[in-house]
């Protein structure tokens, strides 16, 4: 069942990505796309991208090299696309805090550079060892997006948490899919980057495959199902009266 | 291979990171009625009164310069305390604003919109502040300006006020512990 090309590899690779085209049409129907035409953008590129790939590997016409080229290019696009969404996200979460606004900008550009750097010193020091050059330079290209979103996506959550942001259903559950998957893929195409698991390095494909098609699954959860509604009581701030200034400045004095 | 490792083991822990992040915001915010309870009060005065130049300018001619050294460190140390606590509290009214923003009444969002959007003002203010009271630390004859944590936490004592009011224009809301 664990083998490349089984019934389970063929699934993994399809469904994800039909449900990804399946969502992007609903998406369009509800006009949610208007929200967020970039992760549309990405939903459609991810199943059009499946329907040139796919059928590429599986035809015994079409040469190893053809293939590769062909994922190389693809990988390039995609990941203009994900750093296009990464943005996206960003402007979504920061619209209702303008005064936050200019440092998650600063801070989220460092983070960037630094990540930068990161990715290009680790890429230098995996190693090239495939006569068809194509294959680990692809792995080392996946390793060094992955770090690069996975860093991004996790600065945001925690800058979010620690400034308490309030999230908007949609965008959570992007990020949250987009954090997953960069954070799992990061690991697998780093074993492979670097030359690990050799023998076995279909059961990482299985991974990636079953993270992805997690994440998409969620994606449809949080972005066509309705949050539930939760009653919400009126709030009101505490009182402060006089004796409980006094309270604290006598608190004060005898320190 | 090292390599690796070390990239599995940090792409685990940000992974663990962001599904706790995730679920602590997924749990049940029926816990706001007693975040209230959680406010700590702040003496803006003496506050001012730690950040103030002059008495800095004081103490440096008054005292060796070790010994200002020292008690500079102190009131840095005693800057930091306040300053916490301020970012705490700005967290807790984030927490409370976003609760109020379901609020029925028109004016009573409003006020919960504006008292986000100072908390949120104060805890970026207080975050940064923080740094360059650690930054101060290390150079304690360097000069401090952190009064915008001060203003700012004015600022938004007036619109918990505001939202206080609206919400029960019966009862009194303070926030700082200055004396009315």
């Amino acid at each position: 069942m664990l083998r490349a090309h089984s019934l389970f590899w063929h699934y993994l690779w399809i469904a994800p990505n039909l449900l990804l085209a399946v969502l992007a049409v609903l998406m369009w129907r509800r006009g949610v796309h208007k929200r967020f035409p970039v992760f549309w953008i990405y939903a459609l590129f991810e199943a059009i991208q499946w329907a040139i790939l796919y059928p590429l590997d599986l035809l015994p016409s079409v040469a190893p090299e053809t293939f590769w080229r062909a994922y190389w290019l693809s990988l390039l696009v995609e990941a203009l696309v994900t750093f296009a969404l990464v943005s996206e996200i960003f402007t979504d979460v920061f619209r209702p805090y303008p005064s936050l606004a200019r440092l998650a900008k600063l801070l989220v550009r460092c983070t960037g550079v630094l990540l930068v750097i990161v990715a290009a010193v680790t890429a230098a020091y995996a190693p090239i060892d495939n006569p068809l050059w194509l294959i680990p330079a692809s792995h080392i290209l996946q390793q060094a997006v992955y770090m690069i979103e996975c860093g991004l996506v996790f600065f945001l959550f925690v800058f979010a948490a620690y400034f308490g942001l309030a999230w908007n259903r949609a965008a959570f559950g992007i990020a949250l899919g987009l954090g997953v998957s960069s954070c799992i893929h990061l690991a697998t195409w780093a074993v492979m980057a670097n030359g690990g698991l050799a023998e076995r390095r279909y059961l990482l494909d299985f991974v990636n495959m079953a993270t992805f098609h997690a994440c998409v699954l969620m994606w449809f959860y949080y972005l066509l199902l309705p949050g539930k509604a939760t009653a919400k009581s009126a709030v009101r701030l505490p009182e402060h009266n006089l004796e409980v200034w006094n309270r604290e400045l006598e608190r004060l004095l005898q320190q | 291979m090292t390599l690796a490792i070390f990239i599995v083991i940090a792409a685990a822990i940000a992974l663990a990171i962001i599904l706790q992040i995730a679920v602590s915001r997924s749990l049940p915010t029926s816990r706001t009625a007693g975040l209230a309870a959680h406010i700590q009060p702040i003496d803006v005065e003496a506050f001012r009164n730690l950040v103030d130049r002059a008495e800095d300018d004081y103490l440096r001619r008054r005292l060796p310069p070790s010994q200002f050294r020292h008690v500079r460190r102190q009131r840095l140390l005693a800057m930091a305390a306040y300053v916490k606590a301020a970012g705490r509290n700005a967290d807790i009214l984030i927490r409370i604003g976003h609760a109020a923003l379901a609020s029925s009444d028109a004016r009573a969002v409003q006020a919960a919109q504006q008292l986000v959007s100072e908390a949120t003002l104060l805890r970026r203010n207080a975050a940064l502040s923080l740094a360059k009271i650690y930054a101060a630390m290390a150079w304690p004859n360097s000069g401090l300006a952190v009064s915008r944590v001060a203003d700012g936490y004015e600022r938004l004592n007036g619109s918990a006020m505001l939202l206080g009011r609206l919400q029960d224009p019966a009862v009194p809301v303070r926030l700082s512990a200055v004396l009315p």
